[in-house]
Formats: structure tokens, C-alpha cells, sequence
């Protein structure tokens, strides 16, 4: 036996696999696969306590694309895993809109969308959808042609977007899909990245009309992106933001609009203090309410919760003074007022959370006597 | 992929990966947790699988995207979590793999032990391969193909590997 195979032995006897996987752990990765949910894995839930308004710059040029080379809703549902939905994007109530806007460097594609009645037939325990619920897919797309990064690289998710309903007359900070318990989805295909986003449903808000909003630079509402006008309620995306910045116009069915629900909805959205001792007014109150709830719940579990200790980081600052922080996945750029109060030190009141529905984290700020902010991650066991 | 398909993939490769997971992450709890994120990502890129050619190398190269998109969580569990967890289960192991090439030495503890920090001290470039190769039982050619490198590629890191934990073991037993 010569060196070399003396070694091989070696190595192969040591390095042999020290343990194996239990049947539990074998039939848990099958049931957790059988029940869909590797396909919600990817989806993350971004809830905030206050409005995080984040940042950037925009600039945009209206132009029309043709939609031809990208896949349908119906085909992003289905690599998504999300068989049900594939199949209500498949429906006479599904909307197809293929409609392309450039801006900030991109092409965005509104694909389609799909509330209400459409769902409710597909509604049932085999699907991973609720007839309540408005879900759309856009596509995300670099105008110079080079690819999207894959959602396997180190660089995916790097340059965050926001993609979100928003209501006509409604201010868009409050009301948008982080507030409305919206999530989504993502993949990225041919070098082109697809979001297939879900929210509480904006058929309600049918004859205010409705937007899709797609902005870069923050997975939250950015108020440098668009422009809101008090007077007429109307949104617009802003002309001298750097980044993405594009609306599209939703062709909500009017007939469907629901002013009375729409209004209990926004009570309890808005007022969210309120909701523990209000009456639930439907059932998307419920859901509103469910959602506060559970943000507090969250909230009441930060104290005891472990801090990632990766995740502590002084916060940088941008050449605007607004604070940078990146770990993990989690990103805000944001200015220090959004976060404190003049004078204010300790904890930050705002308070951004991300899990899968079992498991969540929170990313904290907080400022010292010197001026010093820091972020941190706690895993909310 | 439908669920027999995976349950196959579980069946055939289950042991390999798991092995190749539990080397990576270095305790039991942090190798559950990459393996079954290992088969859930392997469900959402089914459509890039080919079961028929080398379905435990696109496996394997999966647990080792997710362990390196998250290598400084593991990094600090692994600071966190006793290394003994290791000894335990290669201590139980030992009596498992009589047929391997020197079936007439069982290793001791202690070597094994010495082996494995050797390993340990080695750069990811160099590890990986080696575990891929000795733990995963992967071929130079499913190796080099996993990892997307020539096979020439590969087995100069394995013989890197092999003699930076040579010089550190005859250093570490003289």
C-alpha cells in the first residue's frame, strides 16, 4: 500500500459520514414538501410596527414593451410551487395586463392579477390561496440586457424593490402591502427576476381606483420615489428619483367595490391601538387585527429574544446623512428621523420584522448618549 | 418532482448528504436544519434537476450555496455549540465502517479526533472537496462537475488537502 492509498484510507475512515438522518427528520422533510410549504419558504413576510420609510432617488422614461419573451403569471405561480394560484391566473376572473414601463435602468412588467370571486372556487385545503386576497406578478428586468442576479447568488436581493398595491386618496405610507399583511415571492428565470406579491384585497377599494408600485432602493414605501397629492389623492412616481420608480394603473372592476368594508378595514388599520377592544368589523378587519396582534405579540417578544450577535453593527451613513445597515438579507437606508425623535436615545419605536409564519426576527435600532446607532437582529424565539 | 421522486432521493442519498451536512455544520441540530433546507431548495430548483445524472452532486452543491450564504450564522453556532457533539457521534460511528481500505486498523479516538481538526483548519476550498470525496462518497467527476471546476481542478485540491493535513498531523504527533 503506498503513501497515497494509505492516506485514502485514512481520510475515508475518519471523514466518514459521523451520523445519518433519523426517520423523523426523513418524514418531516417529506411532509413539510407534500404540504407546499417549500414553495412559502420564499416568502417573506416584512410587517412593520411604525412606518419604516426608506430612501433613494429615482428617474423614469414611460415606454411600452412588449411583454412576449417573459413567462406568464400563470407559469411564475407554478415555479413558484403555488399550483392553485397558477390555476386562478389560469381563470376567466385572473386580469392578464402585460404592460411594461422602463425606469431607473429597468423594464417592469405588471403580468397580471387575481382577487376576489376568481379565487374563491380554488378556495379549499388543497390551496395555498384565500378568495380575500389580491395576488399579482411583475417582472423585474435590466434594460442593458444583463441578468438579474440568481436568487442562489451572494449579490440576489442586494438592490431591494418594493413592489405594492397602493389606493388611490389613501396615503401611501400607511396603506400598502406591508401594512395590508401582504408577502410574496420570488424567482428569478432566464436572468429576469418575478415577484408574485398577495395582500389583503383592494377589490374593496374599486371606485377610488388602485396602483402597482414598483420602487428600488428599500423594501418599503419610499417617500422620494413617489409624490402623493393630499388635494386629489392622486399618486405619481417622482421625476428626479434615481432609482426605479413606475405606477401602474389596476383595472379594478368598479361594480365590485365595497365602500362599507373598505372603511371598517381602513378603521382598523389605521387605528391599530384600537383593535383589541373595537368590535371586528369582517373579515378583513379580522385580518387587521390579527395582524396588530401579532405584531405585538412579536413586539412583547423582543426582550427575551437572542440577539444575533453578527448582526450588531454600528450603522453607516450615505452622502445624504441617512443611516445604512445590511446583515443577512436585511437592509435599511433610512434617514435618522424616521427613526428617532430629536434628543431620543435607546431602542427605536420602529421595528422591522421578517419570518416564514412560525419564526420571526426583528431588526432593532438604537441610539446611545454619543449619537451612536446600532442595529440588531433578534431571533423572537 | 413529484413526491416519490423525492422520496427516492431521499432513500438513495439520504445518508450521503446528511453525512456531508452534519461534517459542514459540525453538530446535530444545525446538520437537521441545512439538510432539510437542502431538499426544500432542491424542490424549488427541480426544474434545473436531472435525477438521472448525478442528482447527489446537485444536492450537495445546494447544502454547500446555503451553508456559504450563511457561514457566519454557522460560524457562530458553531462557536456556541460544544465541538464534543462531533466526538459523540464519530465515537458511535467507529464500529460502522469496516469496510473501508484499512479495515484491519480501527482508527482510535484520538486519530480520528486529529484527523478531523485537521480537516477542520483547512480553508472551505480545500474541505469542501475532501468531504464531498470522503464523506458524500462523490466521484473527481461528480465533484468536479457540483462544483462547476475541472476535474484536474479537483484533484489538485485533493491532493492539497491531503498534504497540508499530513504536515499538520506529522507536526501535531511527533
Amino acid at each position: 500500500m503506498n503513501d497515497q492509498e494509505k492516506w485514502d484510507g485514512l481520510l475515508r475512515q475518519a471523514l466518514a459520514p459521523a451520523a445519518e438522518p433519523d426517520e423523523q427528520l426523513n418524514r418531516s422533510v417529506l411532509q413539510r414538501i407534500r404540504e407546499g410549504k417549500a414553495a412559502r419558504r420564499v416568502r417573506r413576510k416584512r410587517l412593520s410596527v411604525a412606518a419604516m420609510v426608506a430612501v433613494l432617488t429615482l428617474c423614469m422614461s414611460v415606454t411600452a414593451f412588449a411583454a412576449a419573451k417573459l413567462y406568464s403569471s400563470q407559469q411564475v405561480a407554478e415555479r413558484l410551487g403555488e399550483r392553485g394560484l397558477a390555476a386562478a391566473f389560469r381563470s376567466a376572473d385572473a386580469v392578464p395586463i402585460n404592460q411594461t414601463v422602463a425606469s431607473g435602468g429597468y423594464n417592469l412588467t405588471l403580468h397580471g392579477i387575481v382577487s376576489g370571486a376568481g379565487l374563491r372556487e380554488l378556495d379549499g385545503p388543497s390551496h395555498d390561496i384565500r378568495p380575500e386576497r389580491t395576488y399579482a406578478v411583475v417582472s423585474i428586468a435590466r434594460q442593458d440586457g444583463s441578468p438579474m442576479p440568481a436568487t442562489s447568488d451572494p449579490s440576489y436581493g442586494q438592490e431591494p424593490f418594493f413592489v405594492s398595491p397602493l389606493i388611490k386618496g389613501l396615503k401611501p405610507w400607511q396603506v400598502n402591502i406591508v401594512t395590508m399583511n401582504g408577502g410574496y415571492g420570488e424567482t428569478v428565470l432566464d436572468g429576469i427576476m418575478y415577484r408574485l406579491i398577495e395582500c389583503d384585497g383592494v377589490e374593496m377599494f374599486a371606485d377610488r381606483g388602485a396602483y402597482l408600485a414598483i420602487s428600488s432602493g428599500s423594501p418599503f414605501f419610499n417617500k422620494d420615489a413617489f409624490d402623493y397629492d393630499d388635494q386629489t389623492g392622486v399618486i405619481t412616481p417622482r421625476k428626479d428619483y434615481k432609482g426605479v420608480s413606475a405606477l401602474f394603473d389596476l383595472p379594478l372592476d368598479r361594480a365590485k367595490a365595497d365602500p362599507a368594508k373598505a372603511e371598517a378595514y381602513l378603521r382598523q388599520l389605521l387605528q391599530p391601538e384600537q383593535q383589541s377592544t373595537g368590535e371586528p368589523a369582517g373579515e378583513a378587519s379580522d385580518e387587521a387585527a390579527d395582524l396588530a396582534g401579532q405584531i405585538e405579540k412579536l413586539r412583547n417578544k423582543i426582550p427575551e429574544g437572542t440577539v444575533i450577535p453578527d448582526s450588531v453593527q454600528v450603522v453607516t451613513y450615505d452622502d445624504k446623512g441617512w443611516i445604512q445597515y445590511e446583515y443577512d438579507g436585511w437592509s435599511a437606508r433610512l434617514p435618522v428621523a424616521d427613526l428617532f425623535e430629536e434628543g431620543q436615545t435607546g431602542d427605536t419605536n420602529a421595528v422591522q420584522f421578517s419570518g416564514d409564519g412560525k419564526r420571526f426576527k426583528a431588526l432593532i435600532f438604537s441610539r446611545d448618549d454619543m449619537g451612536v446607532i446600532t442595529g440588531r437582529v433578534v431571533d423572537l424565539k | 418532482m413529484e413526491i416519490e421522486e423525492l422520496s427516492e432521493l431521499v432513500r438513495l442519498h439520504g445518508k450521503a448528504l446528511y453525512g456531508f451536512c452534519y461534517k459542514l455544520a459540525g453538530n446535530k441540530a444545525d446538520a437537521d436544519d441545512l439538510y432539510q433546507e437542502t431538499f426544500l431548495k432542491a424542490v424549488e430548483l427541480r426544474h434545473r434537476m436531472d435525477a438521472d445524472r448525478n442528482a447527489k452532486g446537485f444536492l450537495v452543491a445546494i447544502a454547500i450555496r446555503l451553508r456559504k450564504n450563511s457561514r457566519r450564522k454557522w460560524a457562530w453556532r458553531r462557536r456556541i455549540a460544544p465541538t464534543a457533539a462531533f466526538d459523540e457521534a464519530a465515537g458511535g460511528n467507529a464500529a460502522t465502517n469496516a469496510t473501508v481500505a484499512l479495515e484491519h486498523e480501527v482508527l482510535s479516538r484520538e486519530l480520528r479526533g486529529a484527523v478531523q481538526a485537521a480537516v477542520d483548519g483547512l480553508e472551505d476550498k480545500l474541505k469542501i472537496p475532501l468531504y464531498m470525496h470522503y464523506t458524500a462518497d462523490m466521484s473527481i467527476d461528480e465533484i468536479a462537475a457540483a462544483l462547476r471546476i475541472p476535474s484536474g481542478t479537483v484533484k489538485s485540491r485533493l491532493h492539497k488537502a491531503r498534504m497540508k493535513m499530513k504536515k499538520r498531523l506529522e507536526v501535531e504527533t511527533r
